[in-house]
């Protein structure tokens, strides 16, 4: 539905974008990674029609950003990077402003206040002045804005950034439950973000996309070695990471903090093939020693992310 | 600027058709003024500020003659707030809407700017020219509100002796169209800067230029005093406040208008030139 191809974008002084393609389906939510200035930003501005690219074309199911600007701004919701809303209005009036000025005809706008109120949690907030909310519920009300008219495609640059940990949640959840019939893009420099709410993640670096794919599958192209977490109870963590260790084609043994008294939690790194779990086992139950979790760490990002965008 | 009526219009993310309909952007985007003026104090102050000077022009500084006050003329007329008749003289509303108006567009466009909320305005569905066109609107119809808020003066003036209904409605219709002339170039200053005080003092700065241009550029070239006066706010002013409405006075203003709210169009466009 979404179709990307050769964007670039060239500022006075440097160049945002080197030639990004991308598409993406319905009801897909992609999440943009990228460190700062990679071009994020750049890329969403020119999705919502706020300005030009370079070169290169953007249509939305066939119609072209540049020639049909009014029809796509018409079907797509946008949450900008700060969040900016008219602080001076009550969050009803600015809905039921926003609502008339994308179009939703008369009869429905109370109607839709009223779900997108609902969806994002405002609903008792509605009566109050949008410059006295705090910034989890300012951004909500941006998010509210932004589904006022119901759009297929929502482009959200940053919607968790300067939250605090709950509010964190609460629209990491909300953006699920929108995804469920919505195309969502959405774009930010944390990665258990993208993990949480993503099913699929472009990496961009720079300008380009340096890889695009969902979790698994960027794990799977990009890691060379399995990891595995292993808790044991009771016995020296010196110890159980010297046996552990010692175990054939492990690479790396660490000990990691662990949440319980008395309990030695290690990370090991093994080349991927064989299953490092099943020696693991034999090895804990040759030695008698308490087993109490035995994890495969699928994912990687991190690590993944680092290398990708590691300064060349 | 996209062809807004003709397009077929889309649906959303349920199958229901929008609405797709200039008028009515505009007139959201007007209102959202209007209830920006009205619900913050700015309203309250200029419009106060804006009758205590004007009564103490009618009343008090009655020009011409500023040695004698409006009742040592002894005549019932509002020439002190539609500034004296002769070429020479100035004052009254018209020169007292150069410092006013130019506040009350100021932050138009330039706010929007500053807080980025014009991010959104330009990503919705609407073109650049409802948005100048809303805003504008906006603030003329605040600029009439003004205007109206000194007709009670008039009616008092009126009630003290016979007075000449002609001049008083062309003195209106005249101060109506100055001040929608200067909103405009208000607006036009609005969407050049993200500062309001730039805005206002660049917009000040042109309103006044455009009213003191043929006494100031006349007084240098005596030859081209016609032509200054045919581009003077002051001279256009002085002939619809006589109780002529001539077709041309209201041309020069109408075209005024144009061309500045098409600036202001070209001037928000200007994020998509540099390419």
């Amino acid at each position: 539905m979404i179709e990307v191809s050769g964007l670039t974008k060239s500022y006075e002084d440097f160049q945002a974008l080197k030639g990004i393609s991308f598409k993406v389906a319905r009801g897909e939510i992609v999440g943009f990674l990228g460190p700062n200035g990679a071009g994020k930003t750049t890329t969403m501005k020119i999705l919502t029609c706020y300005m030009p690219q370079t070169a290169g074309t953007v249509t939305i199911d066939g119609k072209d950003i540049n020639t049909d600007g009014l029809a796509v701004r018409e079907r797509m919701g946008y949450l900008p990077e700060s969040t900016p809303l008219y602080t001076d209005m009550i969050v009803y009036d600015y809905l039921q402003h926003v609502a008339t000025v994308r179009g939703v005809p008369k009869g429905r706008i109370r109607e839709r206040i009223k779900a997108a109120c609902e969806m994002c949690g405002i609903v008792d907030r509605i009566g109050q002045v949008i410059g006295t909310l705090s910034k989890g519920y300012k951004q909500r009300v941006g998010l509210a804005q932004a589904l006022i008219h119901d759009p297929d495609i929502l482009i959200l640059d940053e919607p968790t950034s300067g939250l605090d940990p709950n509010q964190i949640v609460e629209i990491r959840n909300l953006i699920k439950q929108l995804g469920q019939d919505r195309t969502i893009i959405l774009s930010t420099h944390n990665l258990p973000e993208v993990m949480a709410t993503c099913s699929r993640i472009l990496i961009v670096h720079k300008g380009r996309l340096v890889a695009d794919g969902t979790a698994a599958q960027l794990e799977e192209r990009e890691a060379e070695n399995e990891r595995v977490e292993v808790l044991v109870h009771g016995v020296d963590p010196q110890l159980v990471r010297a046996e552990l260790g010692a175990l054939p084609n492990v690479r790396r043994a660490e000990l990691t903090v662990s949440s319980e008294p008395n309990v030695a939690a290690l990370e090991l790194e093994a080349p991927r093939g064989g299953d490092l779990r099943s020696q693991v086992f034999k090895r804990v139950v040759e030695k008698h020693w308490e087993l109490l979790g035995l994890t495969r760490l699928e994912l990687d990002l991190e690590g993944l992310f680092r290398k990708l965008t590691r300064e060349v | 600027m996209t062809a807004s009526t003709a397009a077929p219009a889309s649906t959303d993310a349920a199958g229901r058709p929008m609405k797709r309909s200039a008028g009515k952007n505009v007139w959201a985007l007007a209102t959202r003024e209007l209830g920006f003026y009205f619900n913050s104090p700015i309203a309250y102050i200029v419009i106060t500020l804006f009758l205590v000077v004007s009564g103490a022009m009618l009343f008090v500084f009655n020009v011409p003659d500023a040695a004698r006050d409006f009742f040592a003329v002894n005549e019932a007329s509002l020439r002190g707030l539609f500034g004296p008749t002769s070429p020479e003289g100035f004052g009254g509303i018209p020169l007292l809407f150069v410092f006013l108006v130019p506040a009350v567009t100021m932050r138009l466009i330039a706010e929007e700017k500053r807080t980025g909320t014009i991010e959104l305005l330009v990503t919705w569905p609407i073109t650049d020219a409802q948005i100048v066109l809303g805003k504008y609107l906006g603030s003329v119809l605040f600029v009439g509100i003004m205007l109206l808020a000194t007709v009670p003066l008039a009616f008092i003036v009126g009630g003290l002796g016979s007075m000449d209904a002609g001049l008083v409605i062309g003195g209106y219709l005249g101060l109506f169209l100055l001040g929608a002339a200067y909103a405009a170039l208000g607006l036009m200053t609005s969407a050049w800067t993200r500062n309001q005080i730039v805005a206002y003092l660049v917009g000040a700065l042109i309103c006044g230029l455009f009213y003191f241009i043929d006494g100031m550029l006349g007084l240098l070239w005596d030859g081209a005093r016609d032509f200054f006066a045919a581009l003077s706010f002051k001279a256009h002013f002085q002939n619809v406040a006589r109780g002529v409405v001539d077709l041309r006075d209201i041309l020069f203003y109408a075209s005024f208008i144009a061309v500045s709210l098409v600036v202001t169009v070209m001037s928000l466009q200007a994020r998509n030139w540099k390419k």
